[in-house]
């Protein structure tokens, strides 16, 4: 980490126009104009952010489903070419080594976009489970640049500079298309909540930037009367924090299991073998003993992690993140707490300083599903 | 005057903690300054001293909160909170809009200002101190 920060291609953009700081080791804007501005932009219309320091690889050969079958939680054999889904990648104690989005771009060829922190670890660790599959890995991350288009005007905005439909592409869909007339990679994914794309500009070297710059300033110019924004790091965690999304490090890591941080969804215990299945077969079996749950504040006081969260004289939990919702107004956060408080509507209060902070535990998203989100009904 | 894009009225008294003092009477009116409100940016929550308590120079008096970060109010001046302002309870954004005026925190009764306003910067030289801190 005392290594010099990484810059990603829209580095002299960010610079001009954000307030930059240093994550995972990447120099990123963490806002332009705002965290709550570009939130309410993605929520309200669509917003661009450059993910470029995500970790990217292809997997690839006769053996890729296989492999991948094994060292993840869900079900790659599900997965049909140009499809993508969330998973998991567990240890032997079916602790979380890192949370994912797998597409499946050919029969043979997968591409994985991890955390951004876990570059080398992920890398190093499937590169090592790999060696008895028939299969190629290879760490793309600096030759594709990757950028996140969210929000209800998402496709709106990519469609007037691409020259294939995507429309076509549903939800959890990916497809190729030319953007801008540069050769790219979309998959209608998100870590926002909202509709929309994640979109890899292929074959752009770090070293040559100018490819990746274009196809950002052309979105940009694309969703100027969908009244877009260009977004930080901070307007993306409180954007994935409404929706009830994980972030590494804070609400999950190797010490959670997928079924504590409520991601069970994602593993498939029925799949022949993999790593960490014996664990999580025990588990399951016997019940987990803490939950993930979403806690909201019913009085003034934003929670923040690491806060303690008690029910009645008991110390029951820790806040893993927390913030203030731009759109619900209050205080949000994520916590975990024993199975048997983890019941919708239960209260309990959030220590913040020296006061306790009434809150009642929620189910995610925190917002109206009906009213924000990709499901949104208007 | 304007340094570096921002306001510091003359007049006031500064703190290294970025707070101001302005004498008004036997009270002093404190608050933050604009380095501070602009460093925070989009501060969304603010816990007030109590009316009646006691607060010494440089302890905690308060706290300001942005989306993403939580910071402490430090008392420029020691002695009794006389009143605070109440609208910053349900409008924190004040601080962001007007920190020298509509976004004040507390007035304080002094106990001891003569010599605690020799700690304090004038408006020159915390534009000497902030410009400082931006190199």
């Amino acid at each position: 980490m005392s290594k010099t920060p990484q810059k990603t291609y829209l580095y002299k953009f960010h610079v001009q126009k954000g307030r930059m700081e240093v994550f995972a080791g990447f120099e990123m804007p963490m806002w332009y104009k705002g965290i709550i501005p570009e939130h309410l932009a993605v929520r309200n219309n669509v917003g661009i952010f450059d993910v470029t320091h995500m970790g990217r690889m292809l997997v690839s050969g006769p053996e890729a489903e296989a492999f991948l079958n094994y060292i993840t939680t869900n079900d790659v054999s599900a997965l049909t070419p140009l499809s993508a889904h969330y998973s998991t990648m567990c240890n032997e104690h079916g602790g979380i080594k890192d949370d994912f989005v797998l597409s499946r771009l050919e029969e043979e060829k997968f591409l994985m976009v991890y955390n951004a922190g876990n570059r080398s670890k992920d890398y190093d660790w499937v590169v090592n489970q790999s060696r008895s599959f028939d299969v190629t890995t290879k760490d793309v991350s600096d030759n594709i640049a990757m950028f996140a288009v969210q929000g209800p005007k998402a496709e709106q905005t990519l469609q007037e500079i691409s020259s294939q439909n995507l429309g076509e592409i549903k939800r959890f869909k990916c497809g190729w298309t030319e953007l801008a007339g540069a050769t790219s990679f979309v998959s209608r994914t998100g870590y926002t909540g909202e509709d929309g794309f994640e979109v890899f500009v292929w074959d752009t070297p770090l070293t040559s930037p100018e490819k990746a710059v274009e196809v950002w300033n052309e979105i940009l110019k694309a969703g100027k009367e969908f009244g877009i924004e260009p977004c930080g790091l901070g307007a993306r965690d409180t954007l994935r924090l409404e929706a009830g999304m994980c972030l590494y490090g804070n609400d999950i890591d190797e010490d959670i299991t997928p079924l504590e941080a409520g991601l069970g969804f994602v593993v498939k215990l029925q799949k022949e073998d993999f790593i960490g299945k014996n664990s999580l077969v025990k588990q399951k079996t016997e019940g987990i003993k803490k939950k993930r749950v979403g806690v909201r504040m019913l009085e003034k006081g934003v929670p923040r992690s690491r806060y303690e969260v008690w029910k009645n004289k008991d110390k029951i939990g820790v806040v893993t993140s927390g913030t203030v919702s731009p759109i619900l107004e209050c205080g949000i956060a994520m916590a975990y707490v024993p199975t048997e408080h983890a019941t919708e509507g239960e209260e309990v209060a959030v220590e913040i300083r020296d006061r306790f902070v009434k809150g009642k535990i929620v189910k995610f998203p925190f917002y109206d599903p009906t009213k924000y989100g990709y499901q949104r009904k208007t | 005057m304007k340094i570096g894009g921002y306001e510091i009225p003359e007049g006031l008294y500064y703190s290294k903690e970025h707070e101001w003092v302005l004498i008004k009477g036997d009270r002093v009116i404190v608050g933050i300054t604009d380095y501070a409100q602009k460093a925070l940016h989009e501060i969304v929550y603010v816990e007030l001293p109590l009316v009646g308590s006691k607060v010494k120079q440089m302890r905690t008096m308060g706290t300001v909160e942005s989306v993403k970060a939580v910071s402490e109010i430090f008392a420029p001046i020691s002695g009794k909170v006389v009143e605070t302002n109440q609208n910053l309870v349900e409008n924190p954004e004040l601080l962001n809009g007007h920190p020298y005026t509509d976004g004040w925190i507390a007035k304080i009764q002094p106990t001891n200002l003569d010599r605690e306003l020799k700690s304090l910067m004038n408006a020159q030289e915390y534009a000497e101190y902030i410009s400082k801190l931006e190199e």
